[in-house]
């Protein structure tokens, strides 16, 4: 007895010590790469940065940058769109994936072809992604001019890219399309995991597609629904590669959103604090998403230790 | 009865409908890139687009490979960078996750929490002082340098997946190895990884297309030498004109890799990536 217990304590105890050099390279990189890059960036929003020939040298400025970027009117705007941005995408992709999911549940949408065929959007780079809509709403040659012009919807060619809110708008889109994937796979995934016998209950009680899908389909999907909002709603903030490529922040920076402005005070203007301090602006709305996110995945956890 | 079995053909067929359309949106785009990207500027820049397949030319391949156009580097970048950071976080994020999952590591939920935060972070946090840190010891437009800040979007990812993996497999079978004197290194190298080779394989497979395909740390951190094939795609789209045909190819050309590699492990990719996002 006490031998068993004996070995099963030094079973144990070996175990955690090979953990611990398990763990040591991960927590080391995790620390190198994010630990200390973040608290160094919220120092850095604190400073007036100059670059010298003989380094880099930074003078203590206190909330200086902060109340700067507050008052700043193209700050304020970035802010703005970015939230439209991100509500948009949001409603957009999250209902678009709905219905791609319930679209893909059902017996002639089951075939594997069109899992793979939605996998095409998803797995493309997103510069490849973004240099595909520039070719497509080229305003000369592009193929939504002529078929616009072609259906008769306008007269003459549109420059999709060239008017400030329309060519937010067009970035939008080609971020949706990009987007729609991933949200419908994982819908679709919450799908298979609500129970069969539910809409055999639904059925015999009587309800029609339209009670079922609203008492039934609707809460089953809970989490993962409010999961895709929390996911797409991080992703849309982040939105960079096709700004770069589509617009560089044209035209009149009216597609300037808050990560492209950090990027650019950063390393075009190379104002570092003040792109420091945008980006833990960012940082701090991505940190109440994320905590959002981890309370959206808890309740399935303690119902699932219950069972 | 009639009209029962009527609305369900016409549901159906509704429903074939709207396949229909989905398939168009989604391939669409792309076949038309594909498509043009074969066509000489004449016929791509004719209204309507001229789409005689007589014209259809591989000179926009060919001039993309000119090595001042630096495509070819780009591919052998990323390939170099994707194949090291998916290797390193492979080995280090499955002792991680093994750790995490099996061996009784104090603190482990609330560092998988850390970890999973960590997926959320806007990538502009950290890219400056580590842009400001890699100028001061030499390691901007360095392999070596993208390869460990691709580890910290990409390792977290690979011990994320790997640790539902491993929690998976039954504790009796290590158990079983210890009593046959085996050391708890021997028991991860004898039993556990040979019986995880596909979920190892698989997990290196996304880390591979999440590093091919980034963007952003590699137009900060690289200049001249290092530039990743998204970077030389991008420069196709120019400041002052834009090479559309050679623009088209090159996406077409670093894209095509890894939307192959999404479509033979879209089985893995949907159970583990997909499902794993649901499922804490």
């Amino acid at each position: 007895m006490i031998r068993a217990w004996n070995n099963e304590n030094q079973f144990h105890r070996r175990r955690f010590r090979l953990g611990v050099y398990f763990m040591l390279p991960t927590v080391l990189i995790l620390l190198i790469v994010l630990a200390y890059p973040i608290l160094a960036s919220l120092v850095l929003s604190s400073q007036k940065i100059i670059i010298a020939s003989d380094g880099i040298r930074g003078t203590f400025l206190g909330f200086d940058n902060y109340t700067r970027l507050l008052g700043n009117e193209l700050f304020q705007q970035a802010l703005f769109r970015s939230i439209y941005f991100t509500l948009v995408e949001v409603v957009c992709v999250v209902s678009l994936g709905l219905l791609v999911a319930l679209l893909l549940d059902t017996p002639s949408g089951r075939h594997a072809f069109f899992r793979v065929v939605l996998l095409v959007p998803w797995a493309l780079a997103p510069v490849a992604n973004a240099v595909l809509w520039k070719w497509i709403y080229n305003a000369n040659y592009g193929v939504l001019n002529w078929i616009v012009v072609g259906l008769g919807f306008v007269e003459r060619n549109v420059v999709w890219l060239g008017r400030p809110w329309l060519a937010l708008n067009m970035i939008l889109v080609a971020d949706i399309w990009k987007s729609v994937p991933f949200i419908a796979l994982l819908l679709l995934a919450g799908l298979q995991n609500i129970p069969n016998y539910l809409y055999r209950a639904a059925k015999l009680d009587g309800a029609n597609t339209w009670q079922t899908f609203v008492h039934v389909t609707l809460p089953g999907l809970k989490t993962p629904l409010v999961i895709s909002c929390v996911l797409q709603s991080i992703w849309a903030l982040k939105v960079f590669d096709l700004i770069y490529v589509l617009t560089k922040g044209s035209p009149a920076d009216s597609t300037v959103l808050l990560n492209y402005l950090a990027w650019r005070e950063t390393f075009s203007n190379l104002d570092i604090g003040y792109g420091a301090a945008i980006a833990d602006v960012l940082f701090l709305l991505m940190f109440l998403l994320a905590l959002a996110y981890i309370r959206a995945l808890r309740p399935r956890k303690r119902s699932a230790n219950r069972g | 009865m009639t009209s029962y079995a009527f609305r369900r053909r016409l549901s159906r067929n509704f429903t074939r409908f709207c396949l229909a359309v989905f398939v168009c949106i989604c391939l669409g785009p792309v076949l038309w890139a594909i498509v043009t990207s074969f066509l000489p500027l004449s016929a791509m820049t004719s209204t309507p687009p001229d789409l005689n397949p007589l014209n259809a030319t591989l000179e926009n391949y060919v001039e993309v490979f000119d090595t001042s156009r630096g495509l070819l580097s780009g591919l052998i970048n990323s390939l170099i960078i994707a194949l090291f950071t998916s290797a390193i976080a492979l080995t280090l994020g499955a002792m991680a996750a093994y750790a995490l999952a099996r061996l009784n590591m104090p603190g482990s939920t609330p560092l998988l929490l850390v970890i999973l935060a960590t997926q959320m972070f806007p990538a502009i946090v950290i890219v400056i002082p580590l842009f400001l840190v890699m100028s001061r010891i030499d390691l901007i437009d360095k392999h070596i340098g993208l390869i460990v800040v691709y580890l910290s979007f990409v390792l977290p990812i690979v011990i994320w997946i790997l640790k539902g993996f491993f929690e998976g497999i039954p504790l009796e079978l290590e158990r079983a190895a210890a009593v046959d004197g085996a050391s708890p290194l021997q028991v991860f190298r004898h039993v556990i990884l040979p019986i995880s080779l596909p979920p190892l394989f698989a997990t290196g497979v996304f880390a591979f297309i999440e590093s091919w395909n980034e963007f952003f740390f590699a137009i900060i951190l690289t200049r001249i030498h290092v530039k990743t094939a998204p970077i030389a795609i991008a420069e196709f789209s120019g400041q002052y004109q834009t090479l559309y045909g050679q623009m088209l190819a090159s996406a077409v050309l670093a894209s095509l890799p890894v939307v192959v590699l999404a479509i033979i492990f879209r089985k893995f990719i949907l159970e583990g990536f997909v499902e794993g996002a649901v499922k804490a």
